[in-house]
């Protein structure tokens, strides 16, 4: 088994706004689980960490939050996305790729030489 | 964007607005429970599915915490944190507590107070519009001051200067009104028609004055001050378009000014003018000629020029005006003094000595709180090392000791603003009528803001030394030895914030000194005249009745026999002015044969026109010839008196008894022949030379607006007052009088300012004293304490009350000795900032010097008293077991 990756600093909200904008609606439970799939059980992250950076996606403006059912019929907290999120999701998805290409084309040059 | 908003949200939440603890609690089982119940369908049993749920989550109660951080702002609990934490603590204290916060009161409240006077003196602007373009303008007095000008020659700058946008006119003016019976000297000046317009302030009723009024005969328009149409017109709106009479002309009001109108004061003894008219001057008047020098000049300056350049342009014009008429203007230059300047003058150096005084206050206050507190983290030593011990960085303690400080501050200034507040009416009950805008002090909030700001500094300056000292001492020293060194070595901080107390408050004592000194001076200084049960009482011959001199000559004499029968007067003289009355009548003095190339530049002598017994009345002594008498008459040879700087200025040794002069014109008017020589006097200033004077008869110069002089044969000369008013409203009930004092209150009322600097330097250097001696007091009593066991262990091996007390003066008088020394030092350099205050006396005079010194050494010796005798009082048994 692979070793697993701390959640990078920052890359934290970019994760959990994705997560809303392909997922929809979900609560915090949710957004962890699919966090842990998508990542193959690489990431490792630290659940109750996910709470605060919540927090301040919604204080931010990018998320909203109200009580809903679950599927199993309990009452939980769901999150979804707004459209200043969509917008700040777009942003940070554009400087992630960016970078992610910069850091490619650098490290590839390397090997080259 | 995000950041605002979250920003905002943390707030909210930190004041309860936003999600609740057990809202989060809520959302957090759900999550365990969906842990638990996914661990449960991989097989684990109910306690172990539990277990590894939590394992998963974390923590509970640090997510809380985390997500509590998040929610609201951890840097102000950690702030509402130490200030509660503080609270305790300085409760705790309680004697620290007081004394600390007495201490920062007296230093705030000082200064607060000091502030708000200079802050309405100095600093506030002036209620015109763009004031810092307006000016005075004149020929340069020797002051540095702008003096006197004349209609003609303003109208020529008018023409000629390119640097001022306008320039306005001013001169005095006493009208009596008349109005239900009574009599009133109203203060009035008389403005050319643009001086609100320049100053930028409209009537609040009613209209300004128009250029057209601004003309002979058609100035007789008025405009009334708020306080004068409330008084004398009951507030009456249509007042506006009426006329009123004064001086048995008809005046037609043309408004009323607003109530937030400040006056320009016409001279500086004239009370505020509260009616305005027009100059109504043209250059065809006679009063308007070159060298009828009696107008004041405001000007405004253009946008962008400054006061170099418009002195340099009118400099030029000047030496243009003076080579087209040479006859007119002497060798001199024009002086162009900013507005503000101009009003507040002499006054500045006064306060801003003050200003000076409470900061050294307040700096002593700082340092026995710094000294107070280095004492206390001795005791707290403990607690702050177990801080450090278990984490608190240095920076978190260091914030926690400033957060003390600046509680004790706080509190400091609150008590500090209560203090100003009464300070600030004592200080108004003794300021000199000259401080000008002092109905303007208040404490409002540019005071307070002043206030916080020094509250700040103070709290930064006394509280970061002492808590950083206790911040590296907490990481170095341990829990379980008190270390001497460190002892020793805040000791060595506190003798030297000791030493500093004493040098700030010698500094002061040493200026207060200096202040009685010339306060004394100055009432001991001789002013040539006796003042001695010697009352005057000013009063106006106006009107059609008083037009002829000859008339104004009989009322006179009526009156000198009505009023010398009263009972209770010995003498009784009336004059044209007295010393010391706010009043100048100078005169060009031109003397036969003696006369300059170009006559302008004859003296100007102070003129006092007399009746005979004035000599007597005032106690000025005949040098030579004889005084003015009841055989010079109107029609008879015109005579002068005059004073003997006057006889040395114009004749040197030559005798001048028997010379002729003209006054006034020196192409004009009959020759005077000098008859007498009399003493000199000061007119208006015991600082300087005394002035040259001329005495002339009524008789032969008749002044309508006159003083009376009257020597008491009681030592009461206040209480002939209402059988004179008596007389004068027997003779003509339409006659004011105004102007009452005593010769006395008059002198008094000179040096009013210096008595004023005096009594605050006083006052401080008293507040200083107290606040050095009590600093002196804790590290004496403090040195003591320390040393109980030493000196039960030498009382126990035999030492005698003696030993005992050079022990303990010898570690006190070293510190007095290097703080006495060290603060004459700071005297002699600092008290040259009061040269222009102090009279009679050097500003480095030793045996002020001297007496601060000794003042302060005694008061030394009381801080040690108590100290001592706990010291001879130790018991070495018992000091000895202590340990």
């Amino acid at each position: 088994m692979a070793p697993k990756t701390d959640v990078l600093q920052g890359t934290l909200d970019l994760m959990v706004l994705k997560t809303l904008e392909t997922m929809g609606t979900l609560h915090g439970y949710g957004i962890a689980l699919r966090l842990q799939q998508v990542s193959g059980d690489v990431l490792q992250l630290n659940q109750g960490t996910l709470y605060p950076a919540l927090l301040r996606l919604e204080q931010r403006g990018w998320i909203s939050s109200k009580w809903g059912t679950s599927d199993n019929n309990r009452r939980a907290r769901f999150y979804s996305l707004t459209r200043a999120g969509r917008r700040q999701l777009d942003r940070e998805a554009e400087d992630w790729h960016r970078i992610a290409g910069i850091m490619a084309r650098l490290l590839s040059a390397r090997a080259e030489e | 964007m995000g950041i605002i908003r979250e920003r905002w949200s943390r707030l909210r939440g930190w004041f309860g607005f936003g999600r609740r603890d057990d809202d989060f609690a809520e959302e957090l089982r759900f999550h365990q429970d969906m842990l638990e119940e996914k661990h449960r369908t991989q097989g684990f049993d109910a306690a172990a599915a539990r277990r590894a749920a939590r394992i998963e989550l974390g923590g509970d109660s640090q997510i809380v915490e985390q997500w509590r951080d998040q929610r609201g702002l951890p840097a102000l609990d950690m702030l509402r944190q130490d200030v509660r934490y503080g609270l305790r603590m300085l409760g705790r204290a309680p004697g620290f507590t007081t004394a600390a916060v007495i201490t920062l009161a007296l230093g705030i409240g000082a200064n607060t107070a000091i502030f708000t006077v200079v802050d309405a003196v100095l600093l506030r602007q002036l209620p015109y519009a763009e004031p810092d373009r307006l000016v005075t303008v004149g020929d340069r007095a020797a002051d540095g001051t702008s003096s006197n000008v004349d209609f003609t020659t303003v109208a020529d700058w008018r023409a000629r200067s390119q640097t001022f946008e306008s320039f306005a006119l001013m001169r005095t003016w006493l009208p009596t009104l008349v109005a239900s019976g009574e009599a009133e000297q109203v203060p009035a000046v008389r403005v050319s028609w643009n001086y609100f317009d320049m100053m930028g302030v409209r009537p609040a009723l009613g209209r300004g004055f128009t250029a057209d009024e601004d003309r002979p005969d058609h100035w007789r328009v008025v405009l009334l001050s708020d306080q004068l149409w409330r008084r004398r017109f009951g507030a009456d709106p249509s007042i506006v378009g009426r006329t009123i009479v004064m001086n048995d002309r008809e005046y037609r009001v043309a408004g009323v000014m607003p109530a937030t109108f400040e006056p320009l004061d016409a001279e500086r003894y004239y009370q505020r003018a509260q009616l305005w008219a027009p100059v109504g001057y043209d250059v065809s008047m006679r009063d308007a000629c070159r060298g009828c020098r009696h107008l004041r000049a405001f000007g405004r300056l253009k946008r962008g020029v400054t006061i170099e350049q418009a002195t340099g342009e009118m400099n030029v014009i000047r030496e243009q005006l003076r080579s087209e008429h040479p006859a007119n203007y002497d060798a001199g230059s024009i002086a162009v003094v900013p507005l503000r300047d101009a009003l507040t003058g002499n006054v500045r150096r006064a306060l801003l000595v003050l200003l000076a005084a409470v900061a050294l206050v307040l700096l002593i206050a700082c340092a026995n709180v710094a000294s107070l507190l280095l004492a206390r983290a001795l005791t707290r030593q403990r607690e702050l090392a177990l801080r450090a011990a278990l984490g608190a960085g240095r920076a978190r303690i260091v914030r926690q000791l400033l957060t003390e400080s600046a509680i004790l501050t706080g509190l400091g200034a609150v008590a500090g603003v209560a203090l100003a507040w009464f300070a600030v009416q004592g200080i108004a009950a003794v300021a000199p009528v000259s401080l000008p805008r002092m109905d303007h002090i208040r404490i409002d909030s540019r005071v307070l803001a002043f206030t916080a700001a020094v509250a700040i500094l103070t709290s930064v300056v006394f509280g970061l030394i002492p808590a950083w000292r206790s911040a590296s001492a907490g990481l170095q020293g341990t829990l379980a030895v008190d270390s001497r060194t460190n002892i020793a070595g805040r000791s060595r901080a506190r003798a030297a914030i000791v030493i500093a107390d004493l040098v700030l408050a010698l500094v002061l004592l040493a200026g207060a000194g200096l202040m009685l000194r010339t306060v004394v001076a100055l009432s001991r200084s001789d002013p040539g005249f006796q003042s001695d049960r010697v009352v005057t009482l000013a009063f106006s011959l106006v009107g059609k009745a008083y037009a002829e001199d000859p008339a104004v000559v009989a009322f006179q004499n009526h009156f000198l026999e009505r009023a010398g029968a009263v009972p209770g007067v010995d003498r009784i003289a009336l004059a044209g002015q007295v010393p010391f009355g706010g009043n100048f009548d100078c005169w060009g003095f031109h003397a036969k044969g003696r006369t300059k190339p170009n006559t302008a530049d004859d003296p100007c002598i102070q003129r006092y026109g007399a009746t005979p017994d004035y000599l007597g009345v005032m106690g000025i002594p005949l040098r030579a010839g004889r005084f003015i008498s009841d055989e010079d008459l109107t029609g008879s040879q015109p005579v002068l008196v005059i004073s003997e700087s006057t006889a040395r200025e114009v004749w040197g040794t030559d005798d001048p008894i028997g010379s002729e002069v003209r006054i006034g014109g020196a192409d004009r008017g009959p020759w005077r022949r000098v008859i007498g020589i009399v003493g000199d006097t000061h007119h208006d200033d015991l600082t300087a030379p005394p002035t040259a004077a001329m005495y002339t008869p009524q008789t032969q110069v008749t002044d309508s607006f006159l003083i009376a002089a009257i020597k008491s044969s009681t030592s009461d000369p206040a209480s002939l007052v209402a059988p004179v008013r008596a007389v004068l409203r027997e003779l003509d009930p339409s006659v004011p009088v105004y102007d009452v004092a005593t010769m006395h209150a008059r002198l008094a009322a000179a040096a009013a300012q210096r008595m004023f600097v005096m009594r605050l330097l006083a006052g401080f250097a008293s507040v200083a004293v107290l606040l050095a001696a009590i600093g002196l007091y804790g590290v004496v009593s403090h040195g003591v304490a320390q040393r109980t066991r030493e000196v039960g262990v030498r009382v126990a091996l035999g030492a005698r009350r003696r030993d005992i007390l050079r022990l303990v003066l010898g570690q006190g008088f070293a510190l007095v000795g290097a703080g006495v020394a060290g603060g004459l030092a700071a005297a002699i350099f600092s008290t040259r900032y009061l040269r222009t205050l102090v009279f009679g006396v050097s500003p480095v005079d030793p045996a002020t010097l001297a007496a601060a010194a000794g003042v302060l050494a005694l008061v030394a010796l009381a801080a040690h008293s108590v100290p001592i005798r706990r010291a001879l009082r130790i018991d070495p048994a018992t000091a000895l077991r202590h340990e």
